[in-house]
């Protein structure tokens, strides 16, 4: 048994496997550790030296699969990908197919990355610091996410195109992302600072967002399975408006409303227009 | 008026509007430039509202002072409804902010008809291009046409905007006459037809501007008056061809505040408005025709889906073979969608397709199962009646709740 860390760098992994492969050594015969927990029965031996005899060859598309599963954090996190590639490279492209018991995890894995990266597009939310502060920490927005994937580096990206010179930090209880206009700055170990600001920032403008979501939901319709599906509990805490939606979803099922508008606005005066004023339709008859 | 509490009006306001929809829109980027946004064509929703809905825009009205009487709109006339209005600028400011925290990738501007038409129109236009040319706003913008608004206008908020849309609301022609006297099919048809002409004359130029990028769109008011499924998805069908509509919207009749007797006072009919989805995600994505889903009927059945309700009085088609149908053929078996046919076709290059395959596809073969032959599975029930086969497959009705609504 063979014995291997690779610090959870693709890179790396992928050196590895490459030398493995040429080796012919079997998949059962390689074991990727994670943590502090190792295979018991894992005698660590030595990766073997040189390029080997046997050259694999693979579809191009398949290194860019592996690549995307690879941020996926779960059991067999490296295992799984090199079992992927010896088989294919062998001559079985089934296991890169989602109709394969093999490939079929490999394409969930996949997905699971890529909508972990849509949620971090969909869901941050950046706070504003106000101008003085702003100017001290040379920053403009911050934010705070937990990403259940390593998504953040490959992800982040998109908001440079969204917020154009605007400078920008993401802060994980793992990884951080800051960007100054122009560069970005990873770190694999968020600074504890950097978590500091995105967690303390000051919102006194936040009320705008919450009082828009109040009244964009329409409680006629009121469906929280539908809700939880697409918006997972876990994303709520780090959103402003997740401690609103068991309070709405409340109000609604009383059934004190029958129809769609907001309490807020049906306890307002209201105010009917006379047709007289009506010169737009004059025009029309 | 403090601009929170307009917001709070304006938004109560338009929320009866469906769409939120912040796709196929071309890339922008903002990266290394002045202003802010980007669209790429895929929509993103920020958040849900505990209804199910996706946020993907601000969507507010202007104002919700209204010289119409619409009977189904809450903001109609005659209506007792607090009023607000924003300035063009409070808009930008709230769209801004808005985008800058990452809680929308746009904005969807509808207005009431205040002093006229144009005016209206002319008004939206202006916030249109207060964000476009003024902030190089670069995210996604939707506007709202006024059907008897000048054409130029219309022209003008489709260089400026992604989407315009018109909305066709109600079925039938003698029910807009009805419930929306102010409003004609007629006007609102040519305001369709001047969008989907802007269109057609930068289509397939290269360096022409943009006009309306991410396409037009339309909304139909379902179940405020008794029009059946069969009125609406033709209407939705000639829609599509004769406007290239990218997409129509079914809206369940909300009821509203205040409602006056011409309109129903019932829940809204969200199964019904599902099914309809359904329907027409049929039509434009898989190629089924509107007469096709409703055969001898004019309603959607809504005890199962409208693609296994084709399948089951079309029986003479299956079973059909997965290692040999044609993908067209395959994407009308009830539970194997568009994604797994490409997959299936993938699989099926390499080797034989196997039952277990379909497994592993995530098919939903309690539905497939009695309409596919595998290279190791044929269906027992080939033979079983088809109005046994929908009985066991029928999904289960919630109990309507009478003491909410009755």
């Amino acid at each position: 048994m063979i014995a291997l860390d690779c610090d959870d760098h693709f890179a790396t992994w992928r050196d590895q496997a490459r030398v493995l492969l040429g080796h012919g050594i079997d998949p059962v015969e390689v074991n990727w550790g994670q943590g502090p927990i190792q295979d018991l029965l894992a005698m660590p031996g030595a990766l073997p030296q040189g390029a080997g005899p046997f050259k694999a060859r693979v579809p191009a598309e398949l290194l860019g699969q592996l690549q995307l599963a690879g941020r996926y954090r779960g059991e067999q996190r490296w295992n799984l990908l090199y079992e992927v590639l010896w088989r294919v490279a062998h001559g079985d492209r089934t296991a890169m197919l989602a109709g394969d018991r093999l490939g079929s995890e490999l394409q969930r894995r996949i997905k699971q990355v890529t909508r972990e990266a849509h949620h971090l597009h969909a869901f941050v939310r950046f706070v504003p610091l106000p101008p003085a502060l702003a100017e001290r920490l040379q920053l403009d927005l911050v934010a705070f996410h937990e990403p259940a994937h390593d998504i953040l580096e490959s992800a982040s990206g998109h908001f440079a195109e969204r917020l154009g010179r605007q400078r920008w930090l993401i802060a994980t209880s793992r990884d951080g992302i800051r960007y100054d206009g122009a560069q970005f700055d990873y770190r694999r170990q968020c600074p504890e600072a950097w978590r500091q600001w995105a967690r303390q920032a000051d919102d006194p403008d936040a009320e705008l967002w919450l009082t828009y979501y109040r009244h964009t939901f329409n409680p006629a319709r009121v469906n929280p399975d539908a809700l939880r599906l697409h918006m997972p509990g876990r994303f709520w805490r780090h959103l402003p408006e997740g401690p609103l939606i068991p309070r709405l979803v409340g109000l609604a099922r009383q059934g004190k409303q029958r129809d769609g508008q907001a309490q807020e606005v049906a306890e307002q005066g209201g105010k009917t227009i006379r047709p007289a004023d009506s010169s737009a339709r004059r025009q029309r008859q | 008026m403090q601009l929170i509490a307009k917001l709070g009006i304006l938004a109560d306001a338009a929320k009866y509007d469906a769409s939120c929809a912040s796709s196929g829109a071309p890339k922008r980027s903002s990266k290394g430039r002045d202003g802010l946004g980007a669209t790429n064509g895929m929509g993103i929703c920020h958040s849900y509202t505990p209804d199910g809905r996706c946020v993907s825009l601000l969507k507010v009205l202007l104002t919700n002072f209204c010289l119409y009487d619409c009977q189904y709109c809450v903001n109609r006339r005659s209506s007792n409804v607090p009023r607000a209005r924003f300035s063009p600028e409070e808009v930008v400011r709230l769209t801004l902010d808005f985008y800058r925290r990452n809680c929308i990738s746009g904005l969807f501007l509808s207005s009431g008809i205040i002093r006229s038409a144009d005016y209206t129109m002319e008004q939206l236009v202006r916030v249109a291009r207060l964000l476009r040319e003024e902030h190089d706003f670069r995210g996604y913008i939707h506007l709202k046409t006024i059907p008897d608004a000048d054409p130029l206008l219309i022209e003008e908020a489709g260089r400026l905007a992604d989407r315009l849309s018109v909305n066709i609301e109600l079925p039938s022609d003698a029910s807009l006459r009805r419930l929306a006297p102010e409003k004609q099919l007629g006007t609102i048809r040519q305001a369709m037809g001047t969008i989907h002409r802007g269109q057609q004359a930068v289509a397939g130029e290269a360096r022409a501007p943009r006009f309306t990028p991410a396409g037009q769109s339309t909304q139909m008011i379902v179940g405020a008056d008794a029009s059946d499924d069969r009125t609406i998805l033709r209407n939705a069908e000639s829609l599509y061809q004769g406007y290239g509509l990218k997409r129509v919207y079914y809206s369940a009749f909300s009821p509203i505040p205040d409602s006056p007797d011409s309109v129903p006072l019932a829940a809204p009919p969200l199964l019904r408005e599902h099914r309809l989805y359904q329907a027409d995600f049929l039509m434009r994505g898989y190629g089924y025709k509107a007469g096709e889903l409703l055969g001898e009927v004019g309603n959607l059945a809504l005890d199962i889906d409208p693609k296994l309700a084709w399948a089951l009085s079309n029986r003479e088609v299956f079973p059909v073979d997965i290692n040999r149908a044609e993908p067209a053929l395959l994407a009308r078996v009830p539970g194997i969608g568009l994604r797994s046919v490409q997959r299936l076709v993938a699989l099926r290059r390499e080797r034989r397709v196997r039952y277990d395959d379909l497994i592993q596809l995530r098919c939903v073969l309690d539905k497939a199962r009695p309409f596919i032959v595998t290279s190791d599975y044929r269906p027992a029930l080939a033979e079983v009646r088809s109005g046994l086969l929908r009985a066991r497959m029928r999904e289960p009705q919630a109990p309507v709740q009478m003491g909410l609504w009755g």
